[in-house]
């Protein structure tokens, strides 16, 4: 079944499900948008805006990193390859653009990320999938019994560790009592991210090894969670409006 | 559970030290001293799967022979469109990067592919590396081809260091990535 999935969803084919994990999460990010003091029409915009400020952000950033290659080849500026796109790059630009958009609509930023929330949860499943399809963000060899045979080993299933932790993370916001006080759904969701995240890069064989062999994503897990604890605690002391 | 933490502070600090102790145990518990895989395999990050193939001619390249340079290991067929599109780009690129140590190996899928094509196409298209021809699917089965063209993008210690399925790759593409292996 694994083989059967893997094959149907081969690169390039794998962004497609992140394409679906997108598309899902907006449909629930937007039914319970309005729970959090965003209006349908103030969402769809922002997500609009993020996701223009997305794709051109990815570029841009790619280019500036290569420019001597675009000055003999500036075509290629408009190509629609996708492999000529900075991730880190269209993140920040979508960040910057839904800071623009939620200062002039008069959005509250942390209802604003708790909207957000399930979208982004549910794109935590589909890179999960989408990771599994491609065969990357790979587990180090086992011999238990639930190893799954990749690149040429009996593997970790990282991936679907992955899948069941993000999940387990959307079950648990998803139908969780409604808190009044805003950011604390996506500080809840990022806290659980980041700390399945430090749990199964110890698994993992693809990971960036720093200082005699220690894991630098999860020294970065919990150098975040630290920021998280203390974000939350300065949340749960405003007072419910 | 948001109705127990929020009234209860005291008990929240404990959880957190609780849980960034544990964390950073995990952490040094996960320590890991095995280092790199060398298990050979068609993703970034392992040793490129070795080969021993010939050219149309019959001059034969072995890819672990090759150590030292930076090699792009296409997989490509005649009859594949995308693959067809790329190869300007490749051979623009080979001219530009073989002097600094750079190799392409353009492996035609013979076995699936015909045969008396490839010369022909290769005259075609004025190419000037060595395009070899997979006749049993031994190697396509060795880089667990699932889509043409896949190009492989191997550095000087043989190490794969980025995949890239489908095409057609844009000559920028190839640059960023040729740069990146050369270095």
């Amino acid at each position: 079944m694994l083989t059967l999935f893997r094959n149907i969803f081969a690169p390039p084919r794998h962004m497609i499900l992140l394409v679906l994990a997108m598309w899902l999460g907006l449909l629930l990010s937007e039914k319970r948008a309005e729970r959090h003091g965003i209006g349908k029409d103030n969402f769809n915009n922002l997500i609009f805006y993020c996701f223009l400020a997305f794709i051109l952000g990815g570029r841009v950033s790619f280019i500036l990193q290569n420019i001597l290659a675009f000055i003999k080849n500036p075509l290629d500026i408009i190509s629609i390859n996708p492999d000529l796109f900075d991730l880190f790059g269209a993140i920040v630009a979508a960040g910057i653009a839904g800071l623009i958009y939620g200062q002039r609509r008069g959005l509250l930023f942390w209802s604003t990320l708790d909207a957000l929330t399930p979208f982004f949860a549910v794109i935590t499943i589909g890179l999960g999938f989408s990771h599994l399809a491609a065969g990357t963000a790979f587990g180090k060899e086992t011999d238990l019994p639930w190893g799954i045979n990749l690149w040429n080993a009996s593997r970790h299933p990282t991936q679907i560790y992955e899948i069941i932790a993000s999940f387990l993370t959307f079950i648990l916001l998803w139908f969780k009592k409604y808190n009044p006080r805003s950011g604390i759904l996506f500080l809840t969701f990022t806290a659980l991210i980041t700390g399945f995240q430090l749990f199964i890069q110890a698994f993992r064989a693809d990971g960036v090894l720093i200082l005699n062999g220690i894991r630098q994503t999860q020294i970065i897990a919990w150098v975040i969670l630290i920021f998280i604890f203390i974000l939350l605690e300065i949340r749960l002391k405003e007072k419910v409006t | 559970m948001y109705t127990r933490i929020i009234m209860q502070k005291n008990q929240r600090i404990i959880l957190y030290i609780l849980i960034l102790i544990t964390g950073a145990s995990w952490i040094v518990l996960s320590i890991d001293n095995t280092g790199a895989s060398n298990i050979a395999a068609p993703q970034a990050g392992f040793p490129a799967p070795d080969f021993t193939l010939k050219t149309p001619e019959g001059k034969i390249y072995i890819l672990s022979e090759l150590k030292g340079q930076a090699v792009l290991v296409n997989l490509w067929a005649t009859w594949c469109p995308p693959c067809r599109a790329e190869m300007p780009a490749i051979e623009k690129v080979y001219q530009d990067y073989k002097d600094d140590g750079f190799i392409v190996l353009a492996i035609d899928m013979t076995y699936q592919d015909d045969p008396f094509a490839v010369v022909p196409f290769a005259e075609q298209y004025g190419l000037t590396f060595p395009i070899l021809l997979d006749e049993t699917g031994e190697t396509a089965a060795a880089y667990q081809l699932r889509s043409l063209p896949s190009s492989y993008f191997i550095n000087r210690a043989g190490i794969i260091q980025e995949v890239v399925i489908g095409g057609p790759m844009s000559e920028t593409l190839l640059r960023t990535r040729i740069e990146q292996i050369l270095q």
